[in-house]
């Protein structure tokens, strides 16, 4: 009797709660800390700088209390939901770093010494011990050297590493068997499309696409930026680890509610401060389209147009156009603009590993940002898309004195674009294939929920959306005029 | 019977007025047309002529730091898109030896709209055909550029997912392969060429992993050292350098279920 009084009584709790939380904004604090309790409502909106992102949980409102995604499974006091809050679009933006710094200094979990600081054997009380998490949103990811089972056709050196960490007598190379680097978490939404399989092969590797090792089975090669591993149950296995502190192996049961949530959630901006609703007179901006639309599409030859979501706002009718404010009217010309402008203004690209080599598309080649960015409704690679723009690669990265440098020396053949050594940040995918043509190559991302998780690219290089375009108008000089660079800025914070 | 000329009907313009051979090696010139993506027009000189050629037509393009060997017949009355006597079919092959870089403008010329090319791998979301029973035994041949073995966009991957589709679609089936590379060397624009004999064991390697990657049993593949002709010649297009390939011979084991 009084275990059914019990389960009523939570019954009605969480129907109180989801009554609540459905359709609105959450009225808890935006940071969600691990073991809350909340119920993850079927609709979620949070406000950022540019309007309101909006998270959608496929088949209704979840209990997260005991919830391993929710949950701190190891020492470190952190969950999953740590490094991928809902407000942020479920990854991390900089800015919340900052925000629980200021909230709750070192002792936040986030800021854990294993991968939330610049090293772990730094003084963990200071701020300048964590200021690569608190500057530019970056995890420490610790991977081996030599690559375990990979003979590499190069050699790594340290060339500086503020950070310390690559020097460090436990934690660095000579000590530990592990090189540091240094990445924005990626977002944890959307997985549909992150999971889906265009095609059956990989132009970029010439073969099928890698197959699961725990599966036998094909996988999309589009989820960690350096591919290190290739599912979502693997990743979780690897960040329990990496970075929960997690020491045993996650539950098969645990293993299936994360998958659940995980493939449940999608996150995209709602609305604009400038232009209202995305999803209004017609247009089908917002999260709503992405849970309802099929996934791995490609864009291009007879697909639907990548971004073309913003088509109705180029056919407004004068008449409704009058009933605009100036404002949203501006705004939403402009998204639709960028949207061409995302599709249609080609330029050359050159000397990127992914596409100028070793697919057979030519060095150079003319292309636009649909090139690589050609999966509907995400803007990701229906290939697997590890490409390298040059954003850790020198001499087109932005200066990094922050991060570590690193000398590669080609043993085999020289790179096909570098020549035989290279400067970098992060040798990105050439971490886990081992080979030096791979170097700087990183995994594209989805587009969608930008406008709550900057900084963007894996290394934070780009501060705003706006940097976003500056870095790719330096590496590939493409000529975009003032009214284009805003137009695209406007687009991606629209997406 | 045999599959063999399942993905042969490709049609290339001017096939029909092809005339005379040329192959050499040389440094590319990438000319800007800006004609919408992928429109740039790829021009290399013979030097043995002088003669500046329009390679643009090759599956695989050039890489403006890198020599290319090029491989093609002249087309009569193809126009000028580009500032060079048009190679279709044409093939390059992207070497080591470096180049210095060069692009010009358009300077006039329109270059080519880009058309998506017949040999195009589908996506999976496409439904395909399956072959008809009682199934026949399958003859592919998957081409590769020069000291090559990746599997190239646009040509060699299209063949590899025609024998990958046909391996999949009769199975229970044995699968042979023989890689065949360009052992007997040659000389072009006075360099000599050759490729070792290993790289046909490399380029069989490739195809057996990939048919192994998309399902196909270990078991059921073998690398043998040579298959009976003829091979299948569609992937080249009437050109006569054909000893860069591998050949695929795919045996239905008749009366078993699938």
């Amino acid at each position: 009797m009084i275990r059914t009084l019990t389960l009523a009584g939570a019954s009605l709790a969480f129907a109180a709660a989801v009554a609540f939380a459905q359709g609105g904004e959450d009225r808890k604090d935006r940071w969600w800390d691990p073991g809350e309790g909340r119920v993850f409502p079927a609709s979620l909106d949070y406000r950022n700088a540019n309007g309101t992102l909006r998270l959608l949980l496929d088949s209704g409102p979840m209990e997260t209390k005991g919830h391993p995604f929710f949950t701190a499974i190891g020492p470190n006091g952190r969950a999953c939901v740590t490094c991928h809050q809902p407000a942020d679009a479920m990854s991390l933006s900089a800015e919340s770093a900052q925000r629980q710094w200021e909230r709750r200094g070192a002792k936040d979990p986030l800021f854990a010494p294993g991968d939330g600081s610049n090293c772990p054997s730094l003084p963990q009380g200071e701020r300048a011990s964590h200021s690569l998490l608190l500057d530019h949103g970056l995890i420490r990811i610790a991977r081996p050297w030599p690559i375990k089972g990979v003979k590499a056709d190069f050699t790594i050196e340290v060339i500086r590493d503020p950070s310390t960490c690559n020097f460090d007598a436990k934690h660095g190379i000579a000590g530990a068997g592990m090189i540091s680097v240094f990445r924005r978490p990626r977002p944890v939404a959307n997985f549909k499309y992150i999971e889906a399989m265009g095609f059956a092969y990989d132009p970029k590797s010439g073969m099928p696409l890698p197959v699961d090792p725990d599966t036998g089975k094909p996988v999309s090669g589009n989820l960690m930026a350096d591919g290190r591993v290739l599912s979502l149950e693997a990743q979780m296995r690897d960040a329990a680890g990496a970075h929960l502190g997690f020491l045993k192996n996650l539950s098969k049961r645990d293993i299936a509610r994360i998958l659940d949530f995980e493939r449940r959630i999608y996150a995209a901006q709602q609305i604009d401060v400038k232009g209202g609703a995305l999803d209004a007179d017609g247009s089908m901006g917002g999260t709503k389209t992405l849970q309802i639309s099929a996934a791995g599409r490609l864009g291009s030859d007879g697909g639907i147009p990548v971004w073309s979501e913003f088509e109705a706002w180029e056919k407004t009718p004068e008449a409704l156009k009058a009933k605009l404010s100036p404002e949203v009217r501006a705004f939403r010309d402009s998204v639709a603009r960028g949207a061409r402008v995302f599709r249609d203004k080609t330029f050359l690209i050159t000397d990127s590993t992914g596409i100028n080599s070793p697919i057979g598309f030519g060095n150079p080649v003319r292309n636009s940002c649909v090139f690589c960015h050609n999966m509907s409704y995400m803007g990701m690679d229906v290939a697997p898309g590890q490409v390298d723009l040059g954003t850790t690669n020198q001499p087109f990265a932005d200066p990094a004195p922050h991060l570590p440098l690193f000398r590669i020396a080609c043993t085999g053949k020289p790179h096909p674009h570098y020549g035989r050594t290279i400067l970098t940040s992060d040798p990105g995918y050439a971490l886990t294939t081992g080979k030096c043509a791979d170097v700087g190559r990183i995994t594209l991302q989805s587009l969608r929920g930008m406008s709550a998780r900057a900084p963007y690219f894996s290394n934070g290089s780009a501060k705003d959306l706006r940097g976003v375009i500056d870095y790719y108008e330096r590496r590939y000089n493409i000529g975009y005029t003032e009214q284009e660079k805003q137009d695209l800025v406007n687009l991606m914070r629209a997406l | 019977m045999k599959v063999a000329l399942l993905f042969g009907a490709v049609f290339l313009t001017g096939a029909q007025d092809a005339q005379q051979a040329v192959r050499f090696i040389a440094c590319p010139v990438y000319r800007d047309t800006d004609n919408g993506r992928k429109s740039g027009c790829w021009l290399a000189s013979d030097p043995a002529t002088g003669i500046r050629y329009d390679v643009t037509a090759a599956p695989t393009k050039p890489d403006w730091n890198h020599a290319i060997l090029v491989e093609g017949r002249v087309v009569k009355d193809a126009g000028d898109p580009c500032g060079g006597t048009v190679i279709e079919p044409a093939r390059v092959s992207v070497l080591e030896a470096p180049c210095t870089r060069h692009l010009i403008k358009a300077e006039g010329y329109k270059g080519r709209k880009f058309a998506l090319p017949a040999r195009n791998v589908r996506p999976l979301y496409d439904k395909r055909k399956l072959p008809e029973r009682p199934f026949a035994e399958g003859r592919f041949t998957i081409p590769f550029d020069f000291s090559s073995s990746f599997i190239t966009y646009q040509i060699a991957d299209y063949y590899l997912d025609a024998t990958i589709n046909y391996a999949l679609d009769v199975q229970p089936a044995r699968i042979e392969i023989a890689g065949v590379a360009q052992t007997v060397p040659d000389t072009v624009s006075g360099q000599r060429i050759v490729e070792s004999p290993a790289l046909a064991r490399t380029r069989a390697e490739v195809v057996r992993q990939a048919l192994i990657m998309r399902g196909i049993a270990p078991d059921r593949v073998t690398i043998v050292d040579r298959l009976p002709g003829p091979f299948v010649t569609a992937a080249f297009d009437g050109l006569e350098w054909q000893a860069r390939r591998v050949d695929v011979r795919i045996l239905p084991e008749a009366g078993r279920p699938k």
